[in-house]
């Protein structure tokens, strides 16, 4: 049951993110939909299916737009993933400012992450605008946040129900 | 044996999958097997999802449209018409130039086709991040699109097509850092480089500092980069700063605005390949 549920999610973030890059393209700068899988699971469930939950999302990412370093989504997203979960589990983020802290921080430590690794790769880099970064963790924080309140609204009767036990 | 703490097989774990996933990047920047298998399970697995986002999308975007066009439609109708009337004119006199060309260009032996074979197409998805700047667009290799083939909009060229599918292709934008294209000042000739500086205005490289350029001054591709044919526009210059050594500092706004591009065409030759025949004859003066 546990994998539908991931599966549900990655598809459907998948799938809201390229349609925004069909719709809205100008919000691709600012918002990254397919990060809110990873960041639910990290602070949700464990270190481990974060960081898979992760490295899945960004290969099927990789697949649609990324022209030449195959894999480098779901690099990123692994890492974020692992240190996400890893911080998930030591500390309650599980209030607004926590869940909007995660979603501000991993927006941020993607950009910087994927500048490494394209730089590793031989890749021009642009220069980086500070403006748009604090555009893009303003909007992820919040997105994560809005995401994560609804999810918690939408579950909290499973939820009491069936006390989750947090692994590391 | 003593029990691994889940705290470091985690640790472990993420140092197989980076190692595995740079492998991967590794293959795929060398155009290896393993990286085209991955690639390709990806595609299969996520195919479905991205079929039903698309069904989605073109049923939204026909929403949007509709409503984007009710106000927009009167307006453009007058526009329109006056704009036919003048362009009716405008033709009449470009047919007489373009014989003449025609004749001149045989005089002078320049055999290079103006109008190369095109393809259209529409943008599926689109990442406009600071460091990647791509579009997926739904023609692929099944319609004769190829790696390295232009692409074009109304108003300017777009990008180069980095890889295809069967149905569908990547399109590296002109403003990703890792693009250019060779450009050419209309006004003074004077040639360089466009590239790319991601969510910024383009830059144009090589520009000699004692070279006539102004804001204002537009940019065309001028052929030399053997991707693009003469005459597409790259965009307009905003900033002509201080000499760098030998260089012009120039700063280009793009002619097409990447964040609004839903139709391209993909020019299926490559510029300078397709060659008059020379014995075709020359058209009575």
């Amino acid at each position: 049951m546990i994998v539908l549920w991931a599966l549900l999610g990655i598809g459907l973030a998948l799938g809201t993110s390229l349609g925004l890059g069909s719709i809205a393209p100008w919000l691709t700068s600012y918002v990254d939909l397919t990060m809110l899988p990873l960041v639910v699971y990290a602070l949700r469930t464990s270190q481990r299916s974060s960081m898979i939950v992760g490295c899945a999302t960004g290969l099927l990412q990789d697949y649609w737009i990324e022209p030449r370093l195959f894999g480098i989504d779901a690099l990123v997203k692994t890492i974020l993933g692992w240190a996400l979960g890893g911080l998930g589990a030591r500390f309650d983020l599980n209030t607004f400012w926590g869940r909007f802290a995660a979603g501000a921080s991993v927006h941020l430590l993607d950009e910087g992450l994927q500048a490494a690794l394209r730089r590793l790769f031989g890749e021009t880099l642009a220069p980086v605008a500070v403006s748009t970064l604090a555009v893009r963790a303003l909007a992820g924080g919040l997105l994560t946040a809005a995401v994560l309140v609804i999810l918690s609204r939408t579950g909290s009767a499973r939820s009491a129900a069936r006390p989750k036990h947090r692994k590391a | 044996m003593a029990a691994v703490s889940p705290a470091r097989a985690n640790t472990l774990l993420l140092g197989v999958m980076s190692f595995g996933l740079l492998l991967l990047m590794a293959a795929s920047v060398r155009g290896g097997v393993a990286g085209a298998a991955v690639a390709g399970a990806a595609g299969t697995a996520s195919a479905p999802i991205v079929s039903a986002e698309r069904s989605i999308t073109r049923i939204l975007l026909n929403v949007i449209h509709f409503f984007r066009d009710i106000d927009a439609d009167e307006r453009e109708n007058v526009k329109l018409r006056r704009e036919v009337a003048r362009l009716g004119a405008e033709l009449a006199r470009a047919g007489e130039r373009g014989q003449e060309n025609a004749r001149l260009r045989r005089l002078l032996g320049m055999r290079e086709d103006l109008v190369p074979r095109s393809v259209g197409g529409s943008v599926v998805t689109s990442r406009l991040a600071g460091q990647s700047r791509v579009i997926l667009v739904d023609r692929g290799g099944s319609d004769g699109v190829r790696p390295d083939m232009a692409v074009v909009a109304w108003g300017g060229a777009v990008g180069r097509v980095v890889s295809v599918e069967r149905d569908f292709a990547r399109v590296r934008l002109l403003t990703d850092p890792n693009s250019g294209a060779a450009g050419v000042i209309v006004r003074s000739r004077v040639e360089g480089m466009a590239v790319g500086r991601g969510g910024d205005p383009m830059e144009m490289l090589y520009v000699p500092k004692y070279a006539d350029v102004v804001v204002g001054d537009r940019v065309v591709t001028s052929g030399l980069d053997g991707v693009f044919p003469r005459g597409f526009g790259l965009g307009r210059v905003t900033v002509v700063g201080a000499p760098v050594g030998a260089s012009k500092t120039i700063r280009l706004e793009p002619e097409v605005d990447d964040r609004s591009i839903e139709d391209v065409l993909i020019l299926l030759e490559p510029a300078g390949t397709r060659l008059l025949a020379p014995e075709e004859p020359e058209s009575a003066p």
